[in-house]
């Protein structure tokens, strides 16, 4: 058993095709809205004129396949009022559907948005890295389904010994606040959390 | 507007309003009771008293339709070691619950007076306590909308704003009562009620002074943070600015213009305009409570994805 599994994004070979979007909605049945792996479109940039008259294209668009980060210091079992929410094996943040009240508020206060509420059964449900799979000895449906491999999961702290420890990359928020089990490797263009020129280019599907 | 959080905009309200009413109570029972002794000013208090339980209760129920599954209901007490919202749920109950003993005293006159007054003073505690963390729910470093230190200072004025002119509207119904009942309180407690009509009326009106330095002191700080915070101020200014305006016109006409024309009349004035005054500033004041315990929630623009 891990200590704590993390992911590890390439944004570099990522094009936002969202397979690892689809295939967790496959795998777990989530009903429409309910998105436990979504991927962010961060864009920014301008068109400039040049002296000849032309134009010149100073764009960026970049692609950030995010589900639950599985976090040291999860925000949403902290403020959970009933202790669903809680942190299991592997270091699996997951949610125990008996206890649940669907009050939402790890909804409110997670900063990437993995608690989902699912209306149908009036209760909060997320990632829990499908740990049937694990369990099973399978990798987990979105890292499966990547066509571009650029999603990796295992021992958070070997992903960051392998690729480093970057996680403040916009549109994400800093990792400070609940120390994410997420390293990224930033897009040529990334732009670092709190000093970003771009936006969020899909806000409505996250 | 978003409405979705409609439960939580009424439970939040009328618990601030118990617990205002309570301790605003509390306070002229304590003052005008040295003078009249306790007992006399029951007579006045207690209908007051009695009236702030059924409004907790409801209170606490209207917040079960914020759950999704209420049949778990009893489950958020479990995490009072770190979540805000089971201390909520905790003080809340425990405000119910204090309070509900303490108006069975006074109504069988159980205990002794001051044993009495004790308990009124620990249920008070509670209270104020509840109304802390009604604001500490929301105090989450991920929504800068709401990790404000406008957060608790709003609860607090909302609590004793909306407290003191509920209070002041539970006097005069026993005034008019008695008087239609044909039982006169008395010149004292009828000069007693005239007093605190007035000392409600400079509450008010010190209370509108602060919502109106905090709110724009507030929304000029959440302009300047990072970009969720500049989200939320642009949604309450510009998206949201007609209802803030609303808002702003109807608190300022019932704490402020019915604020002194209330002081005035309860110095000089007949009884039956005072009455006018002071329920018409109740309703005016709880109408633009709601519309900005409404606004607060829209604010709720989180940073992150």
């Amino acid at each position: 058993m891990a200590k704590q599994l993390g992911f590890h994004i390439d944004q570099n070979y990522c094009t936002g095709c969202k397979a690892c979007q689809i295939v967790c909605i496959d795998k777990h049945d989530l009903p429409e809205g309910v998105r436990w792996r979504r991927v962010a479109e961060y864009t920014g940039g301008a068109f400039t004129e040049n002296t000849d008259g032309s134009y010149g294209a100073e764009v960026f668009t970049y692609y950030t396949s995010i589900s639950c980060n599985h976090c040291a210091d999860p925000i949403c079992v902290k403020v959970c009022p009933t202790t669903a929410m809680h942190k299991g094996d592997n270091g699996i943040v997951s949610v125990d559907p008996d206890k649940c009240v669907g009050c939402r508020y790890c909804e409110w206060a997670c900063p990437y948005g993995a608690p989902q509420y699912n209306s149908q059964v009036g209760k909060i449900t997320k990632c829990d890295f499908c740990a049937d799979y694990l369990a099973e000895g399978k990798d987990p449906a979105c890292v499966a389904a990547c066509p571009s491999r650029v999603l990796e999961y295992g021992e958070i702290e070997t992903l960051r010994a392998k690729y480093g420890d970057t996680a403040d990359i916009e549109p994400l928020p800093d990792p400070s606040i609940t120390h994410p089990s997420l390293v990224i490797t930033p897009h040529r263009h990334a732009q670092k959390t709190g000093y970003g020129i771009g936006e969020l280019a899909n806000a409505s599907e996250l | 507007m978003d409405t979705q959080e409609l439960p939580l905009v009424f439970f939040t309200i009328m618990a601030q309003m118990s617990v205002g009413c309570f301790v605003v109570l509390g306070v002229i029972h304590l003052l005008a009771g040295r003078k009249l002794g306790a007992e006399r000013v029951d007579k006045i208090s207690d209908p007051a008293l009695y009236a702030i339980g059924p409004v907790m209760v409801v209170a606490l129920i209207v917040s079960l339709l914020h759950l999704g599954t209420p049949t778990n209901a009893l489950n958020a007490i479990r995490h009072l070691q770190s979540s805000w919202l089971s201390r909520e749920i905790f003080f809340g109950c425990a405000f119910a619950g204090l309070g509900a003993v303490f108006a069975l005293c006074q109504w069988r006159k159980w205990l002794t007076p001051l044993l009495r007054q004790i308990l009124a003073g620990i249920t008070a505690l509670v209270g104020l306590v509840l109304v802390l963390t009604n604001a500490m729910i929301y105090m989450l470093p991920t929504v800068p909308g709401w990790d404000s230190w406008a957060t608790p200072v709003t609860f607090y004025t909302t609590a004793f704003l909306l407290g003191s002119l509920a209070v002041g509207t539970a006097f005069v119904g026993v005034l008019t009562w008695a008087r239609r009942s044909g039982n006169e309180l008395g010149a004292e407690l009828t000069s007693l009620i005239r007093t605190s009509l007035r000392w409600i009326a400079v509450a008010s009106i010190v209370l509108l002074g602060v919502e109106f330095v905090v709110l724009p002191t507030y929304a000029l700080q959440l302009s300047q943070g990072g970009s969720a915070a500049a989200a939320s101020a642009h949604a309450l200014l510009y998206g949201h600015g007609v209802w803030l305006a609303v808002r702003l016109v109807l608190v300022f006409a019932g704490a402020g213009l019915l604020g002194l024309l209330l002081n005035w009349l309860a110095r000089s004035g007949k009884q039956k305009v005072m009455t006018y005054a002071i329920v018409s500033a109740f309703a005016l004041v709880l109408v633009s409570e709601f519309i900005g315990r409404l606004l607060f929630y829209t604010s709720n623009i989180r940073i992150g994805i």
